[in-house]
């Protein structure tokens, strides 16, 4: 997975002026802080609902990622993996690197994370894995990546941020 | 009341919220994200609907809660802003003013196209929202109970930073007024409302 040619993803921003909505690649998007993501997060380890975190992430993650896709003509899979990574950054979760990719088993690494960081910040370290809308993200990017459905790949976090460690790893496998 | 709404929603819609090159958006005191609302949407309304009705109350409240903490410190990271300064302290004169501008940025920032209907300092108001993205999942018919969650902590948490005095770290301030979310476009109603009490003991 070397010698990419670095390409730019393209970001359109536009403001509805009559609904006063702003939307991201036509998608609508909102500005949040990381209490808010923190908090959420908090409340889905609460409710022994982290599996709906990641799930809603991934299924709103795939449609983005598979209308930027198409819109774009894209159809290599290593520029593809490339553009998916920015997106991530675009939105402000963080850096995305991919390790391993395979349709059966992937690695991704982050070394920065909006989460993870924002977790820090609010409550300090934590003793278990906290991405799971990263995880989300993760499977998304997979299944976008190599053509496969939404909901192939499960992911879990190897060694997070909030643990301690340098970088978050996460782990993809098929369901 | 000296504020221009108009001008405020036009200049602050227009900021563009970049990240660095980490990846991240440190903005306002904050790491900001900017997400699908369907995202949100999507976990807030599974998780009510998942819950026992004996606990989707409770569930509500904590979904609340999220968005007075995102409120209080990120409305607080907003009012002391460079933009802020640059584009909404000139047009303020009282502690209302600062209300009425962060409303107005409210609905720069896409939260909701809000603005107050009824302000008593210190003590009551009354916000009118008449499109929010909490109310999107409703495709036909209409929910018999109001969803906008964020909506009635972020309008508990800017009441808070008007009126309880300097802000604080710690956010507990963010609990001194309470939200009643009286009408919902999700419910069938033409706008959303939202009554801000102070909180009783």
């Amino acid at each position: 997975m070397a010698n990419f040619v670095k390409t730019e993803l393209k970001v359109k921003h536009t403001f509805n002026q009559r609904l006063k909505r702003h939307y991201l690649n036509d998608i609508q998007s909102v500005y949040h802080c990381h209490h808010y993501s923190a908090l959420y997060t908090q409340l889905a380890i609460d409710a022994n609902e982290e599996a709906l975190l990641a799930t809603a992430a991934e299924e709103n993650f795939y449609v983005m990622l598979i209308n930027y896709f198409k819109e774009n003509n894209v159809e290599d899979i290593e520029l593809k993996v490339i553009l998916a990574c920015e997106y991530y950054s675009v939105l402000g979760l963080g850096s995305l690197t991919v390790d391993v990719l395979s349709n059966n088993m992937s690695i991704v690494s982050s070394e920065n994370s909006h989460i993870e960081l924002g977790w820090i910040k609010k409550w300090k370290n934590y003793d278990k894995p906290v991405n799971y809308i990263g995880c989300g993200y993760v499977s998304a990017m997979l299944s976008a990546v190599l053509n496969h459905p939404i909901g192939t790949f499960e992911t879990v976090e190897l060694q997070s941020i909030v643990m301690g460690s340098e970088k978050t790893i996460f782990k993809s496998y098929v369901k | 009341m000296s504020i221009d709404r108009k001008k405020i929603i036009d200049d602050m819609s227009k900021i563009q919220v970049l990240g660095n090159s980490r990846g991240l958006i440190e903005a306002f005191n904050v790491y900001v994200n900017q997400l699908p609302t369907n995202f949100w949407n999507t976990f807030a309304e599974r998780l009510v609907a998942k819950s026992n009705l004996d606990l989707v109350s409770d569930v509500e409240n904590l979904l609340i809660y999220a968005a007075r903490e995102c409120g209080y410190h990120t409305g607080y990271g907003i009012i002391t802003s460079e933009e802020w300064k640059a584009i909404v302290q000139p047009m303020v004169e009282t502690t209302e003013d600062v209300l009425h501008g962060a409303f107005a940025v409210f609905t720069a920032w896409g939260w909701a196209q809000t603005e107050i209907l009824e302000l008593v300092p210190g003590e009551k108001m009354v916000v009118r929202a008449y499109d929010y993205y909490e109310a999107d999942s409703v495709l036909y018919g209409r929910l018999d109970r109001k969803c906008a969650y964020m909506i009635q902590g972020v309008c508990s948490a800017f009441m808070a930073l008007a009126y309880s005095g300097e802000y604080e770290t710690d956010g507990s301030k963010a609990l001194d007024f309470e939200c009643i979310q009286t009408k919902g476009i999700e419910c069938g109603d033409d706008y959303g409302e939202f009554v801000i009490e102070k909180r009783k003991e």
